[in-house]
């Protein structure tokens, strides 16, 4: 049995047994013949109703005392500051604010006051500090798609390791972020904004128990992936669709579906000669299929952004989605949701011919199916506290620190790769909220089908605002044509890149 | 006068002062490059002219603005008469309606986003079943529809306020004209017409005026609701302005959209004042 | 008044109630949904009189604990929902802007209402027309104003915008109320010696005190339902109710249970204040159009 149908059984088992579909002593038995210790009953698996995180597994996650003592003995100069950082509500992010943090503030003695706001408040809060140079934030929580606009505006980790060997974090090895994600969200030319901090990435999501009645495998290709949910929708609408989107008019997420589907047929959202390239012919093509694809999904996918195409999965109204790998943990919760333990990960389809290469496009776009939408942590070079501030992001982006994020629930796929293989997270392979089951599908996309966008300072402009806001029109039936709706981004987007 | 002083103070501050700023800012424009403001003559007032956005901006708060003042008004003041009344109960319905007073917009806003849901919104359903409009067409995510589906919320929240202020009209109006009008064989609609709403007039200008400013200045529903979408369909000024200023740092150009919208409201409020002749 | 008939009159009742009840079913959906959990608020068809109820978003929002909340591990969106210090740092600016704003604005009303110079009409004028701002042209301002004085991220910063965002109002509808005081009262009280602060602290306060009462429920709620200076000059010193819901919106979706289980929980303060003062309220909110 090859590894991963290995893993595939697994899940499916771990899932008749929390259901209910098979008894305790058949569960042990067929584990055992899958080389699923009997430790995993102790980590945690229970059946509904009860609690699903042993309390004692709970308490085992404690940041490791050698960190903690590294945290307090570099901060001893540093007692009593005050550090500020505007995040969005992300996993990681919470998951150090409720629990994590009271360990770093102990250990330091400094405060670290986390305020949590939706994305676009996030830029806006860390874009008005950067402008007013205000200095208020000590970190900034950076979204891929701003990497650029404020690469000069905050420290090189790299150098903030050379310049300071006192404050460096013994064993913090910057090497062990994945070399995609520090390319892809972290570099902007030859800097380093910042490390990855997380990283939701597109992995195909599909209800594995539609899709056997259906009698399908996981989709192949996206034309394949197109007539499944057709097929889907055909048969179980209007009470269940095949496919679903996050594509609220005007807003990123739906800048996010587009260039899946765009990098997935082949095309950029820039030439090399720095224009836009999403009208030429793979472009058209694109749209013609997202144009289908669309005519699948449930029809609040123009309304919803991630959140409301996530709740149609997790309410069982739509049966698949291709997007953010964050949900998947949450899927599994079967306190929140009607799909716990129906949900199986698979990479993105591949694309339908060869990907154009960073060379092909303009801006470092890295084409890709699996869209990422990452973030880095860095320090503001407009903090007064640069020293502490370093010191928490160090901590904050640590391997234990990671390993504590990832198995606490968070679900987010972690940014290091050594954190992918520590047993704590392995160990939650198991149907129930906070799964990492889906993780080996996410390291796998990063490694394979990453796609990132552009890096070019108008972007966080465009992606947010010129692209989803034609496109807006485009679905809202205000154009005539795919390819007068795609003359008009570009004219839009050159004019503002010409500036 | 020193009574005065205090008052005069804060408000220059309030509002001499940022005016001040923005005619400034207006001229200038944030350099990304230079982390700085530069001169750049009246370019940010030339360019607003040629903004397609600007005028859509424009056109999308007055119709909100109208389409409002006049449901509003007229739902306000049919709900007032309504409940103009000493029946048993109705005092307990006037203190239900002024609840919707005390709900901040913004969560209003994600109220009506849950009611309006596609999906899982419960008005969704009930158009459904009306056959009113099907789930093909989501509400806020379809041009034609979205600013109703703003002005829902808006007319929600706002209705009631109408009404309070109708209801404390209508009842401190002097009753004998009523009596003899309909010794003279009057109808209601005619006592209505000629003798209450004449009577109510500056009570119905002053809610007109206070309704009519907050109309123009729209800002918190489409922000938490739809941020402008689809397209551009419900973007008004002020959303159009804080777009520009912070999330393009184009603070220049946004004080030069914040700009024409005070000048629109005062002008618009001004011409009302005078042909009212509302005194205070 | 009119006579009715029974018919017209039976009519009337189930035509009020009917409407009170369009009005009302929003708000009840609205607070039910503070008592669902993720899987009743997305049922579809939508349920809206049959669902399990929990406390589980409230036990989040308000750190208390009734036994529904059983999790360990972090949940969409984290667990920490705690809003108690968010809803006390509303009630301190509310408060504390409308005891501001009543404060130099009954001085300044008293005197617009007894003093007569010419212009003083568009001297109101002017005053009415500061509310006509819009609120983010004020913002950016402000922001730079605030940064520079140290007002930036402070509970004193917000209650001083919030009371000079009431100021228009607050002078209009106050001076209506003394309006209707008669001037004869000062006018005897001067010949008996007494000082314009004397009248004003002894006799105007006291008679206008109803008056009063309403306009600081006004200020109080407009205070309480603010969103953008809040949004705009505040990071992580405060929040107060309506901008801190928006951090109910997470990059794995809405929490809106609890989102619904603060918005209950934040009608109660406000809704308090307007039964106290329902009467004169409905009064102010005519702004002084209406003479007695």
């Amino acid at each position: 049995m090859r590894d991963r149908d290995m893993k595939q059984h697994r899940a499916i088992l771990v899932d008749d047994y929390v259901h209910g579909r098979i008894g305790r002593r058949d569960f042990l038995r067929k584990a055992a013949v899958l080389g699923l210790g009997a430790g995993i009953l102790g980590s945690g698996i229970a059946r509904p109703g009860g609690q699903l995180i042993s309390s004692a597994l709970a308490q085992d996650l404690r940041p490791s005392e050698e960190v903690l003592k590294w945290v307090k003995d570099v901060s001893s100069p540093f007692r009593g500051t005050t550090l500020k950082l505007a995040t969005e509500s992300t996993p990681p992010s919470n998951a150090i604010k409720d629990r994590l943090k009271p360990f770093f503030e102990e250990a330091s003695g400094m405060k670290v006051e986390i305020e949590v706001l939706p994305l676009e408040q996030v830029l806006q809060k860390m874009t008005l500090d950067i402008a007013s140079q205000l200095g208020t934030y000590d970190l900034y929580y950076i979204d891929q798609s701003w990497a650029a606009s404020v690469s000069q505006d905050v420290f090189d980790p790299r150098e903030q390791i050379a310049d300071n060997p006192d404050l460096a974090m013994p064993n913090y090895q910057i090497e062990d972020f994945l070399p995609a994600l520090v390319d892809g969200i972290a570099k902007y030319e030859d800097r380093w904004v910042g490390v990855p901090y997380d990283i939701p990435i597109f992995i195909m999501m599909y209800r594995k128990d539609i899709w056997e009645r259906m009698g399908f495998e996981a989709p192949g290709t996206l034309e394949e992936y197109y007539e499944q949910a057709k097929a889907i929708t055909d048969e179980m609408g209007p009470d269940v669709y095949g496919a679903t989107g996050q594509m609220k008019s005007g807003h990123y997420s739906l800048e996010c579906d587009w260039t899946a589907w765009l990098w997935g047929h082949g095309g950029s959202i820039f030439g090399p000669d720095g224009k836009f390239a999403g009208n030429d012919e793979r472009g058209l093509e694109a749209m013609e299929y997202w144009t289908r694809l669309v005519k699948t999904m449930p029809p609040g996918v123009h309304g919803w952004t991630w959140d409301g195409q996530g709740q149609s999965v997790a309410q069982g109204v739509a049966a698949s989605m291709m997007s953010w790998g964050e949900f998947f943990p949450y899927f599994d919760d079967p306190d929140e949701t009607k799909v716990s333990g129906l949900m199986e990960a698979v990479r993105c389809p591949p694309p339908k011919r060869a990907l154009r290469t960073v060379n092909q496009t303009g801006y470092g776009e890295i084409p890709g199916v699996a869209h990422q939408g990452g973030s880095s942590l860095a320090v503001s070079k407009n903090s007064k506290n640069p020293d502490p501030a370093w010191i928490f992001m160090q901590w904050a982006t640590s391997y234990d620190t990671q390993v504590l994020i990832t198995a606490l629930g968070g679900g987010t796929g972690p940014t290091r790769a050594s954190v992918y293989d520590d047993e704590r997270i392995i160990a939650n392979r198991r149907v129930g909220p906070g799964t990492t089951r889906h993780l080996d599908v996410v390291r796998e996309s990063i490694a394979k089908d990453m796609g990132s966008e552009p890096d070019l300072p108008q972007w966080a402009e465009l992606s947010n605002d010129t692209i989803p806001v034609r496109l807006g029109k485009y679905f809202a039936g205000d154009y005539g044509s795919v390819k007068e709706a795609m003359d008009d981004i570009t004219e839009a987007v050159d004019e503002i890149v010409e500036g | 006068m020193p009574w005065l002083a205090p008052l005069v103070a804060m408000l220059v501050v309030f509002t001499i002062y940022p005016l001040i700023y923005n005619v400034w800012l207006s001229f200038h424009e944030y350099a990304p490059l230079k982390r700085s403001l530069v001169y750049v003559g009246a370019e940010n007032w030339i360019t607003l002219f040629g903004d397609e956005r600007f005028w859509s901006a424009l056109s999308v708060t007055l119709s909100y603005f109208i389409v409002l003042l006049v449901v509003q008004l007229v739902l306000g003041m049919l709900i007032a008469l309504l409940l103009d009344s000493d029946i048993a109960g109705f005092g307990v319905l006037r203190g239900l309606l002024s609840l919707t007073l005390v709900i901040p917009p913004a969560i209003t806003g994600m109220m009506f986003l849950l009611i309006e849901d596609p999906e899982f919104g419960v008005l969704t359903f009930v158009l459904d079943i009306l056959g009113v409009l099907d789930s093909t067409t989501p509400i806020l995510a379809t041009s034609s529809t979205a600013l109703l589906g703003i002005m829902l919320a808006d007319i929600w929240q706002w209705t009631p306020f109408m009404v309070l202020i109708f209801i404390a009209g209508l009842r401190s109006l002097p009753q004998e004209p009523n009596e003899a009008a309909m010794l003279d064989g009057a109808s209601a609609l005619q006592i209505l017409r000629r003798i209450t709403l004449p009577m109510m007039s500056k009570v119905i200008a002053v809610a007109v005026l206070i309704r009519g400013i907050d109309l123009l200045r729209a800002f918190d529903y489409m922000f938490v609701m739809t941020s402008g979408g689809p397209g551009t369909s419900t973007y008004t000024l002020s959303l159009y302005a804080w777009q520009q200023t912070f999330s393009f740092i184009k603070w220049g150009y946004g004080a030069t959209i914040s700009l024409v919208g005070l000048v629109i409201v005062l002008l618009l409020a001004n011409l009302f004042i005078y042909f009212t002749r509302v005194r205070w | 008044m009119i006579v009715e008939t029974a018919a017209t009159r039976r009519t009337r009742i189930v035509l009020a109630w009917l409407v009170t009840g369009l009005f009302v079913f929003p708000l009840y959906y609205w607070v039910t949904t503070a008592f669902k959990s993720s899987k009743d608020i997305f049922n579809i068809p939508p349920s809206v009189w049959q669902f399990s109820p929990t406390l589980k978003n409230f036990e989040e929002v308000f750190g208390i604990s009734f036994g529904y909340l059983q999790r360990q591990e972090v949940g969409m969106g984290g667990g920490d929902f705690y809003m108690t210090p968010r809803l006390i740092d509303s009630i301190v600016v509310a408060l504390g802007s409308t005891a501001l704003a009543i404060v130099i604005s009954t001085m300044a009303a008293y005197s617009l209402s007894r003093m007569d110079f010419s212009g003083r009409h568009h001297f109101v004028n002017w005053i009415l027309s500061t509310r006509m701002m819009p609120p983010v042209a004020v913002a950016i301002p402000m922001f730079f104003l605030y940064k520079d004085i140290g007002l930036m991220d402070t509970h004193l910063g917000i209650i001083i915008i919030h009371a000079l965002m009431n100021l228009p109002l607050a002078v209009l509808l106050l001076k209506s109320f003394f309006d209707d005081v008669p001037r004869e009262i000062d006018e005897s009280a001067i010949i008996d010696g007494a000082t314009r602060w004397t009248i004003f602290r002894r006799i105007i306060l006291p008679v206008a005190s109803g008056g009063i009462a309403a306009t600081a429920v006004l200020c109080f709620i407009f205070s309480w339902t603010e969103f953008i200076f809040v949004l705009t000059l505040t990071q992580t010193g405060l929040k107060t109710v309506p901008v801190v819901s928006s951090s109910f919106v997470t990059s794995t979706g809405t929490a809106w249970g609890n989102m619904a289980a603060l918005g209950a929980a934040s009608m109660a303060p406000a809704f308090i204040f307007i039964l106290l003062v329902q009467k004169q309220l409905v009064r102010g909110l005519t702004l002084g159009s209406l003479k007695q």
